[in-house]
C-alpha cells in the first residue's frame, strides 16, 4: 500500500491512483480515525444551500444543493375535472428525472437506474406524509381542481438524492402560489391576468388573491449507509458506490416516523443500528427546519 | 400586433438592435468533466460536457478521430405550457443533430481517435433562442472540459418584424410568424458554420439581417471571452501563481 504521507508531486499522484485503485482501502484508513476523505465526522451532512423561485416561470419552484448534489423541482398548476370518488380533491403528480448531465454513468436513451426507484420513493413519502391536503386544491366542487405537477430534475448526482429531492419538493410546495382564477360564461375556468383584475370579471374570482398551500407537517429524510460497525451520514456518490447498504428514514417535523427504507445490501443491521439512524436523522431535521425557515423568510422579505 | 412601437421600443422594452441580457457560469456540475449555465434574457441553458472517454457502443468507435454525441432536452416546467414530451419529439432530435454537427466541426477530433466526447444540455427556461443559447453554454463547457478546438463557436438570432430587423428574439417574437435567422460563427476565424432560417425573406433583406446576427455572436463571443479569462485568473490564483 503506498504511503500517503508527504507534500510532493509524487506522493499526491500516489494518493489518487491508490483512491481509485483500492477505494474500500482508502475510505476504511479514514473511517479508522473517524474522519471522512472529504474531512467530514460519520454523522455530520454535508453543508446545505436552499433557493426558492428559481424557475420563474412555475407557480412554484426551488433549487437544492446538499453538497455537489443539485436538485431543481417545480410546480406546475393545470386544471383538471376531479374524480367522481373525490370531488373536493385535487391531484399531485411527482416525477423524477436524472438526465444525462447530472452522472457520468447515465446514458442518454436509457433512464438511470435509480430515477424510477426515488421517484417512486417521492410519490410515496409525500403523498403518505399528509403534508399537503389535496382538499387546499379544489376550486369547484364536483367540477373542477387543481392538478399539481411537481418535476424534479436533478442536475448534479453526488449521493443522497432522494435526500435532496425530498427537501426540493418540499420547498417548491411552502413556495407555490396558487393563481387567481374565475369562471368564465361558458363554464371554464380562466387565469384572471393582473392587468384587467378588478375591472370587469362577469362572475366572481373563485379565490380572491394568490394564496400559498397550508403544509401540516414537513417531511425531512436522511440517507446513511453502513458499514462494518461504521454509520455514515449523507453519503457521496463515490462512498455510495463502495459501501452499498443504505438507510434513508423520514421523519416530519414533529420528529415522528414517516418512513424507513433500507433495501438490502451487505450490511444486517440490528435494530441498535436503525436507531443511531433514526437519532442522526433527528438532529438532521433540525438543522434542515432551520434553513428552510430562513429561506422562506428571505423570499417574504422581497 | 405591434412588435416595435413608434418610439422603437420593442415588447420587453428593448432596441431593435440590442441583445438581451447574457449571463454565464462555468463548472456548475462538478461530476461533469466540463459545465456551463449560459443565459439570454429568461433562456436559461444548462450544459455538461462528458469525454473524451471510452466509446459506450464499440460499433460506433471511428479508429481516427473521436465520436461526439449531442442530445438536447428541454425540462418540463422550462416552457409556459407543461410539456408531455420533452425528449424525443423531432424538434429536440433536429436541434440535438444541429447542435452535434456545430461542435463537431470546430473540435480536433482527430487529436482524441478512439474515444467519446458527449455533450449533453438541458434547457431549463424557454424564451426564444434557445438553439443559440445551448450553443453558446456548449461552447464554454467544452473549454471547461479542456476539449482542444478550433475556435469557440458563438450563436445568436435575428429576424424582420414591422419592416425592422431585430436582433435576438424572444419567444413572443419568435412565435409572431416573421423570419428568424439562426448563425453560428466562429468568431476568430470569421467563419459562418451555423445558419438556418425559416419564412420568407427578400435577399437584400436577408443580408442585413445575417449581418446582424453575426454583429450579435460577436458580442457573445466577447462575453464568453471575458468568463473564461475570469475563470482561468480564478484557477490561478487557486493554484497559489
Amino acid at each position: 500500500m503506498a504511503a500517503a504521507s508527504g507534500s510532493d508531486l509524487s506522493s499526491e499522484m500516489e494518493v489518487d491512483a491508490f483512491r481509485r485503485l483500492f477505494p474500500l482501502c482508502f475510505h476504511e484508513r479514514h473511517l479508522l480515525k473517524s474522519i471522512r476523505p472529504d474531512g467530514r465526522t460519520l454523522g455530520k451532512a454535508r453543508d446545505t444551500i436552499i433557493s426558492l423561485g428559481a424557475v420563474t416561470s412555475a407557480n412554484g419552484s426551488a433549487l437544492t444543493k446538499i453538497g455537489c448534489t443539485t436538485m431543481l423541482a417545480a410546480i406546475k398548476l393545470e386544471v383538471m375535472t376531479p374524480t367522481v370518488e373525490s370531488p373536493d380533491e385535487g391531484c399531485i403528480a411527482i416525477d423524477f428525472h436524472m438526465p444525462p448531465i447530472c452522472s457520468p454513468i447515465v446514458r442518454p436513451g436509457r433512464p438511470a437506474d435509480a430515477a424510477p426507484v426515488v421517484a417512486k420513493q417521492l410519490s410515496d413519502t409525500i403523498l403518505s406524509s399528509g403534508m399537503i391536503d389535496l382538499k387546499e386544491l379544489s376550486l369547484v366542487s364536483g367540477k373542477a381542481a387543481w392538478m399539481a405537477y411537481l418535476d424534479i430534475y436533478c442536475l448534479d448526482a453526488d449521493g443522497s438524492l432522494f435526500d435532496a429531492a425530498l427537501l426540493s419538493a418540499v420547498a417548491a410546495f411552502s413556495h407555490l402560489q396558487i393563481p387567481v382564477v374565475s369562471l368564465n360564461d361558458e363554464g371554464r375556468i380562466v387565469l384572471v391576468s393582473e392587468d384587467n383584475g378588478g375591472g370587469k370579471l362577469e362572475k366572481e374570482p373563485v379565490n380572491k388573491e394568490k394564496r400559498k398551500l397550508k403544509l401540516a407537517t414537513i417531511p425531512f429524510s436522511l440517507t446513511c449507509v453502513l458499514h462494518k460497525n461504521y454509520i455514515l451520514a449523507d453519503p457521496t456518490a463515490e462512498e455510495e458506490s463502495i459501501m452499498e447498504t443504505l438507510v434513508t428514514v423520514v421523519l416530519d417535523s414533529s420528529s415522528q416516523l414517516v418512513s424507513l427504507y433500507k433495501p438490502g445490501g451487505p450490511v444486517l443491521a440490528h435494530t441498535s443500528a436503525i436507531q443511531d439512524c433514526v437519532a442522526l436523522t433527528r438532529q438532521r431535521l433540525k438543522e434542515l427546519q432551520k434553513i428552510l425557515n430562513e429561506a422562506i423568510s428571505d423570499m417574504e422579505v422581497d | 400586433m405591434e412588435y416595435v412601437n413608434p418610439e422603437g421600443l420593442r415588447l420587453d422594452g428593448r432596441r431593435p438592435l440590442e441583445m438581451r441580457q447574457l449571463r454565464a457560469e462555468i463548472g456548475v456540475v462538478a461530476r461533469a468533466d466540463g459545465s456551463a449555465v449560459f443565459e439570454m434574457g429568461n433562456t436559461k441553458v444548462i450544459a455538461a460536457i462528458y469525454g473524451p472517454r471510452e466509446v459506450q457502443n464499440k460499433s460506433q468507435q471511428i479508429n481516427d478521430q473521436a465520436v461526439v454525441r449531442c442530445e438536447y432536452s428541454m425540462a418540463n416546467f422550462s416552457t409556459g405550457d407543461r410539456m408531455r414530451k420533452p425528449k424525443h419529439d423531432r424538434r429536440s432530435t433536429e436541434i440535438s443533430l444541429v447542435i452535434r454537427q456545430t461542435m463537431e466541426a470546430c473540435i480536433l477530433t482527430h487529436l482524441m481517435p478512439r474515444s467519446q466526447i458527449d455533450i449533453f444540455v438541458q434547457v431549463l427556461q424557454a424564451d426564444g433562442g434557445t438553439r443559440s443559447a445551448c450553443i453558446n453554454a456548449a461552447t464554454l463547457a467544452l473549454a471547461d472540459a479542456g476539449i482542444p478546438m478550433r475556435d469557440l463557436v458563438t450563436s445568436c438570432a435575428a429576424g424582420y418584424l414591422n419592416t425592422t430587423p431585430l436582433l435576438d428574439l424572444s419567444y413572443v417574437e419568435d412565435s409572431a410568424g416573421g423570419p428568424d435567422v439562426t448563425v453560428g460563427i466562429l468568431p476568430k476565424l470569421d467563419k459562418v458554420t451555423l445558419l438556418q432560417m425559416d419564412a420568407k425573406l427578400p435577399l437584400d433583406t436577408f443580408e442585413t439581417v445575417l449581418q446582424l446576427a453575426i454583429e450579435g455572436c460577436k458580442a457573445v463571443a466577447n462575453y464568453i471571452r471575458e468568463i473564461l479569462l475570469e475563470n482561468t485568473k480564478q484557477l490561478e490564483f487557486r493554484r497559489g501563481v
